[in-house]
């Protein structure tokens, strides 16, 4: 080749490179297909719902009592029962399953009951809710004599919420890089000092996500309350915030929607899609809250 | 009772890691108040003889160290206060770390966890150990800026400047210039030079013409033997006593 050859061609396209740019472009479009595939069934599932619950919604809604049967008037109860039970569950999983993470990951050894720990935290996290809804029926209902009751259900909540809180806490904590520990130690600073100023205030944004996502499942989940506290109907007063005890029965949104779809005849299609809308709400508004407080806190990330 | 002049003094030296053994019975003394260079290829025990001074071998969980090292005659495994020992050794990592606080916490954070609070105590204890690293004229308009945002070179005088601030008696340099620039480098080589006068310094260093520059004792380790141990001018006059540390300083092997 002559040096013109070689500078003639050092600065066109040859067949290599539009085959890499081709591939490049089909790649990039295939993701993006994905992502929107993703969206659009949200997208279609949000507005269907809403569309049809149209007739339903109100502010009044969500804090009138259920009228004639419930086939009219509001969710009160139901809505007030989920917030017990979903922050009821949480207040008992949340600091037994943070200190259980920061144990195994901050100061246990690599042995095998560690091992055994961990192999049963991450079997744990994937049992079906049903079989938590019999664990609580037989330990916390029958067993301690609880009864059916708020105390019950957010008991069985936290049993199931609790090993997907470990396991996002200690991925949390193992995101801290090693140097920072051994830095620390050199300097003679202790194991808890460590973990207070350094290790967890690099890690608190993803651990308090790994929580609030599991607001989300104990407010949607229904088959661990149906059997430990979650009823049929309970009547209160409208007004009423502090309606329930722990040991009463009480109302919850995704078992309100289980009965009023399956179990009353005659019920205005609305409603049914208004509880949906509702439980959707929640579920959503407690996600976006995520969202928010971990872009909060990523952008006072320190390394 | 006569001082001796060794400020650690290491007897029959054994560390294993499970089935694996990395250093294999090694003695020897560090002198005090000078600059005691290691220089041997990797996997030869200098990091871990490192953690065995500093006693964070402990953290270590599969690791078993047998035989004595002595600080000024007394047995570091028999310590009762094992924190307040680790700050009598500063220790630099090879790859520079800054902590993910404020330059000024990042000094301040070994005295303030053993308890020291007072505001110009901690003010003057920053400003003479960032002086000390030869940070302190680059970084003292921003002393409230974050640690990890400083350069390479800079964290790691930084990390020196963290080692200080718990006013260690010993300060081990685990070759502490494999990530940053040469001018850096001669920079801290000047602060050891300074520094040796009040405190001893062990450099672990994997060029073994800084041990040549800096240290009055060289000790040659490979595969957790020691080789050779003595002056420097002897170990690289070429006539050193093992023909394994003539053909390692002169680069044929590491």
């Amino acid at each position: 080749m002559s040096e013109n050859e070689i500078n003639s061609k050092r600065f066109t396209k040859t067949s290599l490179v539009l085959k890499k740019e081709f591939n490049e472009k089909l790649a990039k479009g295939i993701f993006f297909s994905m992502t929107l595939a993703m969206i659009v069934p949200l997208l279609l599932i949000v507005s269907f719902l809403i569309y049809k619950a149209w007739p339903s919604l109100s502010f009044s809604f969500i804090f009138d009592m259920p009228k004639n049967g419930m086939k009219e008037g509001g969710i009160w109860p139901a809505f007030l029962g989920t917030l017990y039970l979903v922050i009821i569950s949480l207040i008992i999983a949340a600091p037994v399953g943070v200190m259980a993470a920061i144990y195994l990951n901050e100061y246990a050894k690599d042995n095998w009951l560690t091992r055994t720990i961990n192999l049963a935290v991450i079997n744990l996290a994937g049992v079906p809710s049903i079989v938590h809804a019999l664990f609580g029926l037989g330990a916390f209902v029958l067993f301690a004599g609880m009864g059916t009751s708020v105390i019950a259900a957010s008991l069985t909540l936290a049993v199931m919420t609790l090993p997907v809180i470990i396991a996002s806490t200690k991925e949390a904590l193992s995101a801290v890089p090693m140097t920072f520990r051994q830095a620390s130690w050199n300097m003679g600073v202790s194991r808890w000092q460590t973990i207070q100023r350094i290790v967890l205030p690099n890690s608190i944004s993803g651990i308090l996500t790994g929580i609030i996502l599991q607001v989300s499942r104990a407010a949607g989940e229904t088959a661990p309350i149906m059997f430990t506290g979650a009823v049929v109907f309970v009547p209160i007063a409208g007004d009423e915030v502090l309606a329930y005890g722990l040991m009463d029965k009480c109302m919850a949104l995704a078992m309100h929607l289980y009965t009023i779809s399956t179990q009353i005849p005659n019920v205005p299609e609305s409603l049914q899609f208004a509880i949906a809308v509702a439980l959707l709400g929640v579920v959503l508004l407690v996600n976006a809250l995520s969202i928010g407080l971990r872009v909060y806190l990523r952008t006072h990330r320190k390394w | 009772m006569v001082e001796s002049t060794a400020k650690l003094k290491i007897e029959d030296l054994k560390i294993s890691y499970g089935d694996k053994q990395v250093v294999h019975g090694i003695s020897f003394e560090i002198p005090r108040n000078e600059i005691f260079g290691v220089i041997g290829p990797a996997q030869s025990g200098k990091t871990s003889m490192l953690k065995v001074i500093n006693r964070t071998i402990d953290f270590t969980a599969n690791a078993h160290v047998s035989g004595n090292v002595k600080i000024d005659g007394e047995d570091v495994f028999k310590v009762k206060d094992v924190y307040g020992y680790r700050r009598r050794i500063g220790m630099v990592a090879p790859l520079p770390v800054g902590l993910p606080l404020t330059i000024y916490d990042n000094v301040a954070f070994a005295p303030r966890s053993f308890g020291l609070t007072d505001k110009d105590q901690l003010d003057a204890l920053v400003q003479r150990c960032l002086e000390q690293a030869a940070l302190w004229d680059e970084v003292k308009d921003r002393l409230g800026s974050l640690g990890t945002k400083l350069s390479g070179g800079q964290q790691q005088r930084l990390t020196i400047a963290r080692a200080l601030s718990h006013q260690p008696e010993v300060l081990c340099l685990d070759e502490f210039s494999i990530a940053i620039d040469p001018v850096t480098t001669m920079k801290i080589e000047d602060v050891l030079k300074e520094l040796s006068s009040e405190m001893t310094i062990i450099l672990v260093t994997n060029l073994v013409q800084q041990a040549r520059r800096l240290a009055k004792h060289t000790m040659f380790l490979l595969n957790g033997e020691l080789i050779e141990e003595g002056a420097t001018d002897h170990i690289f006059s070429g006539k050193a006593s093992n023909p394994k540390t003539n053909e390692f300083v002169s680069g044929a092997f590491g």
